[in-house]
């Protein structure tokens, strides 16, 4: 029986928006019946749906399982198939595992890097599980994707800088202030921008925040969301002696805060660094500013800037990654290669003589002493007999269960998985933590969001 | 003899190997790297306390060998960088440390071990407050050198926004290295004062006169100059950033042109000549 791997899908780069929202699996929850039933000859299947992307990945054998699944994908979307197709890859065996492991590690999503993609496969792998649409081979499969992406994001940088302005300026912010524990920031203006960028400083630890808007009552309302204190916006400028950081985005015409306005605060302040992002088009900070000492400016252009290059190298980052997920995809291969019975039954009897022979060898160094050296020989040869004969016999009824389970098709894949586990035929070190988990509850996940906002 | 030798040789291979991984640690982004580094440099530097100890018994005061003070010097050196490690997580700053107390410890290898001509008429208290407040304050302007330097580049590169992927998030931020600018001030300075008032105080005792015109004396009090405006301006007029940073470093230059070049080759009772 052999284990064809099959991944089908279309992505932000096959299929434009309304292809993808046609196209699109609803993500149901799991109780829910699956959307593609197992029938032979597929044996498992996973299916991933995001805004960006529609992935599903079977397991079973025969040419015809593509064609099959495509055909139930377009009518479970009451589509017509020739219009599905031209969008559609198709990938096959390790071709398959490759891709699967480059989207895990986040390698093929519009933005490289951003780790949203991995959950989303987590998500999508649970619900299969519930489903009962995964058996040996995905299991293994998508948990080796999962440690393939954990690596990617320790071993590179791929993740490491900001791509999204807001972001990269908090990122900035960190660089001056180091653990802002004891910094204060001020947003003017009120903007989806300024909003990311204060809600990022309270996850970085920011003190204190203070909102400055011109409708008080607006500005009331973002200091409830951000636990901050709101001010009318002619306080502004009496606070800003206290202030490290200034998120500005008001809609003013022209510059709001120039130079001639911080210099007489920055020797009250004893030179406390003071860090201006401006996010507003037009500016709301006049550039002079940034020539003060201690005072840093950022406007929306430097801080694309930032992006664009962090953008750069997480490309640079990625062809390293790919070098991971090559190295992966081989050492899977083996592991699938591995599954059929023959190879099987020859690693495990060698392991066993492997055992016979190490124990022969001790015992005849152990007897050594009382042995005549004419009758060494003997006593090895029989040794020898003994040991590999209890090999064979303890091992003969193990090897006629695998078997007669080769006899049944389903099943025989998860007795040769447990038997290669049971006896660690491929010397794997499960580490203790290796089941924490599985007494978690899924429904503890927070609830899968398939399409946050997009900031760029 | 044959053991302190060996012990010589130890510390030297146990700070080398630990400056070595230290950088190779720091460019591969290898924290295990760093952390051998560490236990290298303070397994060395244990070492180091225990011959100091040594010498310190074995020899009064007026005995000792002027090899013993560069000795003394790298020793604190390191003191003083484990501190600043441990309060304010600049482990960062081996990046100087080590090299220099590396070097020095060589340096005194090179001196002849012949003794230092001491004034009878010491005063043990004087002479301790002298040399452990001048090395102590000679290593924090050391530390403020290091970090004065990556302060100024970072700062830069942010101020003119420039490429900032080549720095690494896990390096300190700028508050961090202004505050070790914070301490070679604070600390410092005083430190530096004491040393020279104790050193002042012993020659009255020793010659009977305060100030003997000798080179080290003079440039000794023109570096105090500049260490007093520099003290000044960080904690009166609330300096802070670049022009301090910059200031000490050049305080740190001056200190080390007065160790090398006047210790070395101008005429002095601190003359560390054979």
């Amino acid at each position: 029986m052999r284990n064809d791997i099959y991944l089908l899908g279309l992505n932000h780069r096959t299929a434009g928006v309304e292809i993808r929202e046609k196209f699109a699996i609803a993500v149901c929850g799991p109780s829910d019946s699956p959307l593609f039933p197992l029938a032979p000859p597929v044996r498992e299947i996973m299916v991933l749906s995001t805004c960006n992307r529609v992935e599903i990945l079977a397991v079973g054998q025969g040419p015809g399982i593509p064609a099959a699944i495509l055909e139930q994908w377009a009518a479970s979307r009451n589509q017509d198939m020739a219009e599905l197709e031209p969008y559609v890859y198709v990938h096959q065996g390790m071709d398959a595992v490759r891709h699967l492991f480059s989207v895990a590690s986040s390698l093929d999503s519009m933005v490289v890097g951003e780790p949203q993609i991995l959950g989303q496969i987590k998500q999508a792998y649970v619900q299969a599980v519930n489903q009962g649409t995964t058996k040996v081979i995905l299991n293994r499969l998508l948990h080796k994707a999962f440690s393939v992406a954990k690596r990617v994001r320790t071993e590179t940088d791929i993740g490491s800088n900001a791509v999204s302005i807001s972001y990269a300026a908090v990122e900035l912010a960190k660089r001056i202030f180091g653990d802002m524990s004891q910094n204060t920031a001020m947003l003017v203006g009120a903007g989806e921008m300024a909003e990311l960028a204060a809600l990022h400083l309270l996850r970085a630890g920011i003190k204190k925040i203070f909102v400055a808007n011109r409708t008080f009552e607006r500005a009331e309302e973002l200091a409830k969301q951000f636990k901050g204190h709101p001010l009318a916006f002619d306080e502004l400028f009496g606070k800003l002696e206290e202030v490290d950081i200034i998120i500005s985005s008001t809609g003013a015409p022209h510059a709001i805060i120039r130079a001639k306005d911080i210099k007489p605060l920055i020797k009250k302040r004893k030179n406390r660094p003071m860090f201006f992002i401006d996010i507003a088009v037009p500016r709301d900070i006049d550039p002079d500013v940034n020539n003060l000492d201690n005072v840093y400016l950022y406007d929306i252009d430097d801080l694309k800037e930032v992006v664009d290059e962090n953008l750069a190298q997480r490309q640079e980052e990625a062809a390293r990654a790919a070098g991971i997920v090559d190295a992966e995809s081989a050492s899977f291969e083996t592991w699938l290669k591995s599954l059929y019975l023959h190879p099987t039954i020859v690693d495990l009897l060698k392991q066993g003589e492997e055992v016979a022979a190490r124990e022969v060898a001790k015992t005849l160094k152990r007897l050594a002493p009382y042995l005549a050296p004419e009758s060494n020989g003997e006593v090895q040869r029989s040794l020898e007999i003994l040991a590999y004969s209890l090999v064979r016999k303890l091992y003969h009824d193990p090897i006629s269960f695998l078997k007669r389970r080769a006899e049944e098709e389903e099943s025989v894949q998860r007795f040769i998985d447990i038997a290669r586990r049971m006896f660690n035929l491929d010397h794997e070190d499960a580490p203790d933590d290796a089941h924490l988990d599985r007494k978690r509850n899924p429904a503890d996940d927070p609830p899968g969001q398939t399409c946050p906002p997009q900031e760029r | 003899m044959v053991l302190s030798d060996l012990a010589r040789i130890l510390v030297v291979s146990l700070y080398a190997l630990g400056t070595v991984l230290y950088f190779v640690g720091m460019f591969r982004r290898k924290e295990k790297l760093k952390s051998a580094a560490g236990l290298c440099a303070l397994a060395g530097f244990s070492l180091h306390t225990v011959s100091i100890g040594i010498a310190l018994a074995q020899f009064s005061f007026a005995t000792l060998p002027k090899s013993f003070y560069i000795k003394l010097l790298s020793w604190s050196l390191l003191l003083v960088f484990f501190i600043v490690w441990w309060r304010l997580k600049l482990g960062f700053l081996a990046l100087i440390a080590s090299p220099l107390a590396l070097l020095l410890y060589l340096a005194s290898l090179s001196l002849p071990s012949e003794k230092a001509v001491m004034p009878e008429s010491l005063s043990g208290l004087f002479f301790g407050l002298h040399i452990a407040a001048l090395f102590a304050s000679f290593a924090l302007l050391a530390m403020a050198f290091g970090g004065g330097l990556v302060f100024i580049h970072l700062e830069r590169k942010i101020k003119t926004k420039e490429k900032l992927l080549g720095f690494r998030k896990d390096l300190p931020s700028l508050a961090t290295f202004d505050k070790i600018n914070h301490w070679a001030a604070i600390i410092g300075f005083p430190l530096f004062t004491l040393g020279l008032v104790s050193g002042f105080g012993w020659a009255h005792s020793a010659w009977g006169k305060v100030l003997t015109w000798d080179p080290k004396e003079v440039v000794s009090l023109l570096i105090w100059t500049v260490f007093a405006f520099f003290f000044h301006q960080r904690l009166a007029m609330g300096w802070r950033g670049r022009k301090p940073a910059l200031l000490a470093m050049w305080i740190f230059v001056f200190a080390v042109i007065s160790l090398v070049g006047v210790n070395y080759f101008l005429p002095t009772h601190h003359s560390l000549k054979p």
